[in-house]
């Protein structure tokens, strides 16, 4: 195998190892962990009583009081 | 949790699979990518570049050339690189296993340039790089003046450029830098016509 | 937990992030500045080659790496760990840790960009395109960039907050790719230069990389964030939100070789990308879904909130300029659009279109909540959005449609080269128009930057909106 096929090989090879094994490893990490159960809850978490579901929180700047 | 692991060992085989079959197997039926060598003739293809032209090749590289030329001559079914004059064939990766770094090129801005070297005489490069315009009415390309010094006549060197009727200038000549000499040294050198196997299928 | 205590937390948080965001802000916005002016000097200086053409510190060849390098490696990657760097204390709901260490990370990419573009100023360019900053440069941005992920992984580490919403996948993902990219980028292509065409496939992996597993993920899943964090919606499919995640993360890696269609790579390699191209429907489909239907019902809001009409101008530049890529990966359609301007106006769409209106979003949104101050004018917020916006499409359809008709007539060899670049001509001025206004409203926002740093402006009658943790008016 001359340097220049086995670079390919190795680059082409190499990256789907590394990113598609890094991607496998965190996906089961996610199911061992749940992750994937109750995901409704999941796209809730990132309101909280005070910045609740149903208020807006942004505006453009105003002189009101 | 079963399921899960299931799930992940069977994504895992699909895309392998797929992979294997897209990835590998073609793989092993690659060419190899020594020079190509011709036993009756004595022809080595292709040779490093030496001296002026492998000077001059860094010239490209820094001035970046390679944002608005591409040198690669593409085949029939991509488009008319080779009724255009451009090339004789396609080029392929045996063309470029010296070149670093390559200079593929992603933009034809101006023309393809792989086979520049027969095309355009010294003395036409050298006008061109010092105003394109001049060359080449309408052209957007820079204008590399600053690879060349102005000069008083009685200061002439033989490579002097005798530019044409209106734009020369009484009194004045205009004489290559070794920048420009190696830049042209380099741009002469782009040949890639030498008649690879491969490239004929 | 009372509402008070939720907001007073959260009040923590983020004055934890107040420093290194800031600082990561500031520099990004130099950049911004400093790369749109070598933009619009370049782009003069394709249909007016004379312009600054005496020196050679200027010539095109110069200035144009010089703008790619500053607005990827400056404005957008800085921009982009800016925001990262706040939104995962806030989805972690724990304080950022080492916050003097990330301006000192901040102070070193910098260091890494300055030395960079004055290395490109001296001429000093690898030739390699997206990577031209001289060899001497990788190693600090990388130094910096670890620092980032090694402190981005800390503070999820101490999480508070059990589920990882989907936004914290995708940044951690960001953070984990990149470094690996570009290390394997600058090996390969730099240090260690495989020879010919491996160096120019790897090269072009890269580049589409840094699009793909670095930016996209920042500014998509930040988008993720903000807009259901304006509307007070939650994510309309939260399934497809996490399909689309694991798609990209699958299957982007293999979109870089496209660029290459045609040209001296074996077959199998180019075909592989173009694979990766068409798959990279699905998590732009979950995406452009989810997004609209999140919208749906709420489009008026666009009216009132600056971060909206950002953050949604970026989500729908997101999809058309993926849409765009994947087609463009067609070989029927490539061998017209390969080579032309059309690629360029295809780059802007998703680094300007999308990446930099998310980001902007992202900061209208953001800075008040660390500095306390309001933004100084909604008027000058206004000329910034409909100049960016406009300026962006006026590039975009200026050069899509010239560069096709470009690419159409380089396809007919009895029409003459210099005949192909007469007719850009009047393109290439309108994209001048363009990128002009898109100078117009990035100095603007350096404006307001800076006033609200330096808490300058309209004197403020009373409590601004983010002063103090105080629910936000209903907006109906």
């Amino acid at each position: 195998m001359t340097r220049p096929d086995f670079l390919i090989f190795a680059i082409t090879v190499g990256s789907l190892v590394f990113f598609g094994g890094m991607a496998v490893l965190a996906l089961s990490w996610s199911v061992r962990e749940g992750q994937f159960r109750n995901l409704e809850h999941g796209s809730q978490t990132i309101f909280d009583p005070d910045e609740p579901i149903g208020e807006v929180t942004d505006r453009f700047p105003s002189n009101e009081e | 949790m079963n399921r899960g692991i299931i799930l992940v060992i069977g994504f895992v085989l699909t895309f392998g699979s797929s992979w294997v079959g897209l990835v590998y197997l073609p793989y092993t039926q690659m060419q190899r990518l020594e020079p190509y060598s011709n036993e009756l003739s004595n022809e080595v293809y292709p040779k490093p570049l030496e001296g002026s032209a492998a000077d001059g090749r860094k010239i490209y590289i820094a001035n970046g050339c390679i944002y608005c030329h591409t040198q690669q001559v593409r085949n029939a079914e991509f488009g008319p690189d080779i009724a255009r004059g451009w090339g004789t064939r396609r080029t392929v990766a045996r063309d470029y296993i010296y070149d670093t770094p390559i200079q593929l090129g992603t933009m034809r801005t101006g023309p393809d340039l792989a086979n520049v070297g027969q095309r355009w005489s010294a003395d036409w490069q050298h006008k061109h790089l010092y105003n394109p315009r001049m060359m080449t009415p309408g052209s957007i390309m820079p204008s590399f003046a600053f690879l060349y010094e102005k000069r008083p006549v009685d200061e002439s060197t033989p490579d002097a450029l005798i530019l044409p009727g209106p734009w020369a200038e009484p009194g004045f000549v205009i004489v290559p830098k070794p920048e420009a000499k190696t830049l042209v040294d380099y741009l002469l050198s782009l040949n890639h016509s030498f008649d690879l196997p491969e490239a004929r299928e | 937990m009372s509402a008070d205590s939720f907001a007073v937390e959260r009040a923590r948080i983020d004055a934890s992030t107040r420093l290194p965001v800031l600082v990561w802000f500031a520099s990004a916005l130099f950049w911004l500045v400093f790369g749109s002016l070598a933009a619009l000097a370049a782009s003069l200086k394709m249909h007016t080659p004379e312009f600054l053409g005496a020196s050679q510190a200027l010539t095109f060849g110069f200035i144009r790496p010089i703008h790619l390098n500053t607005v990827v490696y400056g404005w957008s990657s800085m921009a982009g760990i800016g925001t990262l760097l706040w939104l995962i204390p806030r989805l972690a709901r724990t304080m950022l840790v080492f916050p003097k260490l990330l301006v000192f990370s901040a102070i070193v990419w910098n260091i890494g960009v300055l030395a960079g573009t004055v290395g490109l100023f001296l001429g000093m360019t690898t030739g390699i395109e997206w990577l031209e900053f001289p060899p001497f440069v990788p190693p600090i941005l990388t130094f910096a960039l670890l620092i980032v992920t090694f402190c981005g992984f800390a503070t999820f580490r101490q999480r508070n907050e059990r589920h990882v919403y989907v936004t914290l996948w995708y940044v951690l993902g960001a953070l984990v790719w990149m470094p690996a990219v570009y290390v394997i980028a600058v090996t390969l292509c730099v240090y260690q230069p495989a020879p010919g065409v491996v160096q120019a496939a790897t090269n072009w992996w890269f580049a589409h990389n840094v699009l793909g597993l670095w930016l996209t993920p920042i500014g998509v899943g930040a988008a993720y964030y903000i807009i259901p964090k304006v509307l007070g919606r939650p994510i309309y499919s939260y399934y497809l939100s996490i399909v689309g995640f694991w798609a990209l993360a699958l299957f982007y890696s293999w979109a870089g070789m496209h660029h290459l269609i045609g040209g001296p790579l074996p077959t199998w390699l180019v075909s592989a990308s173009v694979v990766g191209s068409i798959m990279m429907f699905i998590p732009v489909l979950a995406v452009a879904l989810n997004h609209h239907m999140t919208m749906v019902g709420n489009f008026h809001h666009l009216r009132y909130s600056p971060t909206l009409r950002f953050v949604v101008f970026g989500a729908m530049a997101y999809t058309v300029v993926s849409f765009q890529g994947s087609i463009e990966a067609l070989r029927s359609f490539n061998v017209i659009s390969h080579f032309t301007h059309y690629t360029i106006s295809h780059a802007h769409l998703g680094l300007y279109g999308f990446f930099s209106m998310v980001m902007f979003g992202c900061m209208y949104y953001i800075v008040p909540r660390l500095t306390e101050w309001e933004w100084a004018s909604a008027g000058l917020i206004r000329l910034h959005f409909w100049c960016s916006a406009i300026g962006i499409t006026l590039y975009f359809v200026a050069l899509t449609v010239g560069g096709w008709h470009q690419g159409m007539m380089a396809q007919d060899a009895s029409i003459a080269h210099i005949s192909q670049v007469e007719f850009t001509k009047p393109y290439l001025w309108a994209r001048s128009v363009g990128g002009t206004l898109m100078l117009i409203g990035n100095l603007t926002f350096a404006l307001l930057f800076t006033l609200n740093l330096m808490k300058l402006g309209k004197r403020r009658v009373g409590e601004t909106t983010f002063r103090t943790p105080m629910k936000a008016v209903r907006v109906s």
